[in-house]
């Protein structure tokens, strides 16, 4: 039995050729499926941000759209300049005082459905800066879907929390017609990631020192020679 | 205790009579001088007369020989809460006035005490046109009002705002003025405020003359705007695709940094400095805590200026490859940006390595830096610097032998070396026009003496010739990059001063006095003595300097953060005036700001 799952059509059989039977040609070709699963499917897949940066996590994120991250990995990489055209908003940086109602309109213009990302502490809740000029937290006027923490998150945060996005937006499921069917969007409750990984991270033993140097090779083969200080003891 | 290795000296005033003794003659003793004061940045302070000021200014920057051209800072100190006067004459204000001559190679500061009751000061704008923002910024957070300023409004808090933010008075925390809230009434008249109304600016709607008859139109950039690389908003009147003039409004990413240094610890003040510049990392924490360290009078050992050296020029390429490829990107040329961060990343895997942080590194402290450099270190550097010359050729191949940029960045937005000294650009706008002028060859710290490398500098003063100095800058940065990797010196990595914050780690669990200072600069924080103290230094941007006021407690009484990019984007309507539309992003990239470090 095909079933859509996490974005991933599963329980398919890939044959090569198969039989030569018509049956099987379209067994093949041919996918059978909710079209709600497949509109979710569909969203999940084609995140396109908002071409909107703010300070220090911008720059961070943008840094995941090239060559070394790739963003366009996970279909995130269309960033668009029109607040119309895209689906989520990434609130990259610190919330100013002068800027929150731009935010909010920017929010206002985007079509539903849209989502919103907090990346990183100053828009969480103010961070490290609690002063007169900055709002303590991109939450106090709109909703957010994704908290990222980190100050700034480096590029692989931004791509883990657009998976968590992924997940939730590709378990949404949204009215198809105005005319049938329930009208209200049925969201997941989303789990905790600090419970989630919270048994892992108590049962951590070992940690780097500081004298552990990155695998600089990692960043392309043709990097000449390699470190003195690879991990040790790890594959 | 260990004992101070050497202090840095007091000057006597005598050693600036020089100076003061000039303008001494040419004003005669009618007391428009009201005292001189000693600061240990060696910089020659003077109080002067309000009803004299303007007069004197205009002494100095063009009557006086080998006058002062260029208006470095202008800021103000609310003196209300000072405890220590030391005998000068301090009011209720201070207006400083932070002046700059290439001939002298020297600094003035000249002060204005001003009375709660009487806050206005003649403007100086008819003097220096780079007056007009910094005379703005004074009365949006002091509420000093400046006679004969056209424009006199808010500069960086809406025009809604209520109170003057740097006043001792004003709250710091957002958490002490209760929850924010926005309900529909208060974003549209936010909305409102944002209004752009030509009259404002005095500017025209319409253009009417015997031969010509039509309406400006008016362009509005920003603050969400792809071309601005930030929260920035310009608004372009045009004839036609002629850029007749343009309103930057500024003030969408204001901090509020300096108010925070009031509150920090001067040591825990470092990781907000990473945070002004977020680019260039490590080249923000240098000017404060060589300030810190000349207030305190700590000498830092060679290992640990090396270090600071070596990362400070690793920033230095990452903030320029930053630039270099969103200047490309800005001409439309998209491909070369890949590459750049992708050697961008190289550098900031060697930053994590050695500092622990990305762009946010957190690495110098007061008298050294954080740690050791890790074993190992010498391979991951050696390696980048043996990468990376190859890679800089093929990108002058790639962006500056384009036929396109060059079609689109030569003789574009020109700024001539006069008007760029007048508006206080630094860094590589001014060696862009022609003049060799860096601070770690001319006013050297941190040992910059001691380095092989030389100033590039360009003739033309184009979108074009900014980039030159740019790119050429990133080889000499590799030179002094090689430099350190092959003379390091050994020794210890932060100085055994009683003041360096924190102290050695190791020494701390044998000696109790040093596991007291520990504890008590880290939690507690250093007191350092009364003073002042201002050490410009060069950045990736230009010149960035943080001139502290140390009232004799653990905190800053006041933090002056003066930014070059600041100084360069209140430029732009003089480097876009005349060019096409599609200019302005031309200009725009090639001036190389971050708006953190505009608004701070």
């Amino acid at each position: 039995m095909t079933e859509w799952r996490n974005g991933r059509l599963e329980g398919v059989r890939i044959t090569d050729g198969g039989d030569g039977s018509l049956t099987s040609a379209v067994g093949d070709s041919v996918l059978f499926a909710k079209l709600q699963d497949l509109l979710a499917w569909g969203r999940k897949n084609s995140l396109w941000p908002l071409n909107f940066g703010l300070s220090c996590c911008f720059v961070e994120m943008a840094t995941s759209l090239t060559s070394v991250y790739d963003v366009s990995r996970f279909g995130a990489e269309v960033v668009r300049g029109s607040p119309r055209q895209a689906d989520v908003l990434v609130v990259s940086g610190t919330v100013f005082l002068k800027v929150a109602p731009v935010i909010k309109q920017l929010y206002e213009q985007m079509l539903e459905p849209r989502w919103v990302i907090s990346m990183g502490s100053c828009s969480n809740s103010g961070g490290m800066f609690d002063a007169y000029s900055v709002v303590q937290g991109v939450d106090k006027f709109i909703p957010v879907d994704v908290y990222m923490p980190g100050c700034p998150p480096p590029p692989h945060a931004f791509m883990e929390c657009l998976l968590l996005l992924q997940n939730m937006v590709g378990s949404e499921r949204r009215p198809l017609s105005w005319h049938f069917g329930p009208q209200e969007v049925q969201r997941p409750i989303m789990p905790s990631l600090r419970d989630a990984k919270r048994a892992e991270r108590m049962s951590q033993r070992e940690y780097p020192g500081i004298d552990v140097l990155p695998r600089t090779d990692l960043l392309s083969p043709h990097f000449a020679g390699q470190p003195d200080g690879r991990p040790k003891g790890k594959s | 205790m260990t004992p101070r290795l050497s202090a840095t000296r007091d000057i006597p005033i005598g050693e600036h009579t020089g100076l003061v003794a000039e303008i001494a003659a040419h004003f005669g003793s009618d007391g428009y001088l009201t005292a001189v004061q000693s600061t240990k940045d060696e910089i020659p302070t003077i109080w002067v007369e309000k009803h004299r000021l303007h007069e004197i200014l205009r002494y100095v920057k063009s009557e006086l020989t080998r006058p002062f051209p260029m208006l470095f800072d202008l800021s103000a100190t609310d003196e209300r809460l000072r405890r220590h006067h030391d005998g000068l004459p301090i009011g209720s204000f201070t207006v400083f006035y932070h002046l700059f001559s290439f001939d002298r190679n020297q600094s003035l500061r000249i002060k204005v005490a001003l009375d709660s009751e009487a806050l206005s000061l003649p403007s100086s704008i008819d003097l220096w046109p780079n007056a007009d923002w910094y005379e703005r910024e004074i009365f949006d957070m002091f509420g000093v009002r400046f006679d004969g300023h056209p424009f006199l409004r808010r500069l960086l808090m809406p025009s809604w705002w209520e109170g003057y933010p740097l006043r001792k008075d004003h709250p710091s925390r957002a958490t002490e003025v209760g929850q924010f809230q926005m309900p529909p009434e208060k974003l549209v008249m936010a909305q409102d405020a944002l209004q752009f109304k030509p009259e404002d600016w005095g500017l025209a709607r319409a253009h009417h003359d015997q031969d010509s008859d039509f309406d400006y139109m008016f362009i509005n950039l920003g603050p969400a705007h792809t071309g601005t690389h930030g929260v920035l908003r310009l608004v372009a009147q045009l004839a036609g695709e002629e850029i007749i003039h343009i309103v930057p409004d500024i003030g969408f990413h204001h901090r509020s940094q300096e108010k925070i240094a009031e509150r920090q610890t001067w040591h825990s003040f470092i990781p907000y400095t990473d945070r002004v510049d977020y680019l260039q990392g490590v080249l923000n924490e240098m000017p404060y805590c060589l300030s810190v360290e000349r207030l305190a009078g700590i000498t830092v050992p060679p290992r640990a200026q090396v270090i600071r050296v070596m990362m400070s020029e690793f920033y230095r390429i990452a903030s320029h490859l930053v630039w270099y490829g969103t200047f490309a990107g800005d001409i439309g040329a998209l491909s070369p940006v890949f590459y750049m961060f992708n050697d961008r990343e190289r550098i900031l895997s060697i930053t994590e390595a050695i500092c622990g942080g990305r762009m946010h590194p957190n690495w110098l402290r007061i008298g050294g830096v954080a740690r050791d450099l890790p074993i190992g270190w010498d391979t991951l550097v050696r390696q980048f610097i043996d990468w990376f010359p190859s890679r800089l050729d093929d990108y002058e191949r790639l962006v500056m032998d384009n036929p396109i940029l060059k079609q689109r960045t030569v003789g574009i937005g020109v700024l001539s070396l006069d008007d760029a000294i007048a508006w206080g650009a630094t860094g590589p706008m001014l060696r862009a026009c022609g003049l060799p002028w860096d601070l770690r060859k001319v006013r050297p710290y941190s040992g910059y003496e001691q380095f092989d490398f030389d100033v590039p500098v360009a003739s033309n003063g184009d979108c074009y010739d900014r980039a030159l100095v740019h790119i050429l800058e990133l080889r000499q940065s590799l030179r002094i990059i090689r430099q350190c990797l092959d003379s390091m010196p050994s020794g210890p990595y932060t100085s055994l001063d009683a003041l360096a914050t924190p102290p050695l780690k190791t020494h701390t669990m044998h000696d109790i006095e040093t596991l007291i200072n520990h504890f008590v600069g880290v939690s507690w924080g250093p007191v350092l003595p009364p003073g002042e103290a201002e050490v410009p230094t060069e950045s990736s941007k230009g010149q960035t300097s943080y001139y502290l006021t140390s009232d004799g407690s653990q905190l800053s009484y006041r933090t002056r953060i003066r930014t070059p990019s600041f100084a360069h984007i209140q430029m732009v309507p003089l480097m876009a005036r005349g060019e096409l539309l599609s200019d302005l992003l031309a200009v725009l990239g090639s001036v190389d700001y971050v708006l953190s470090d505009v608004d701070r």
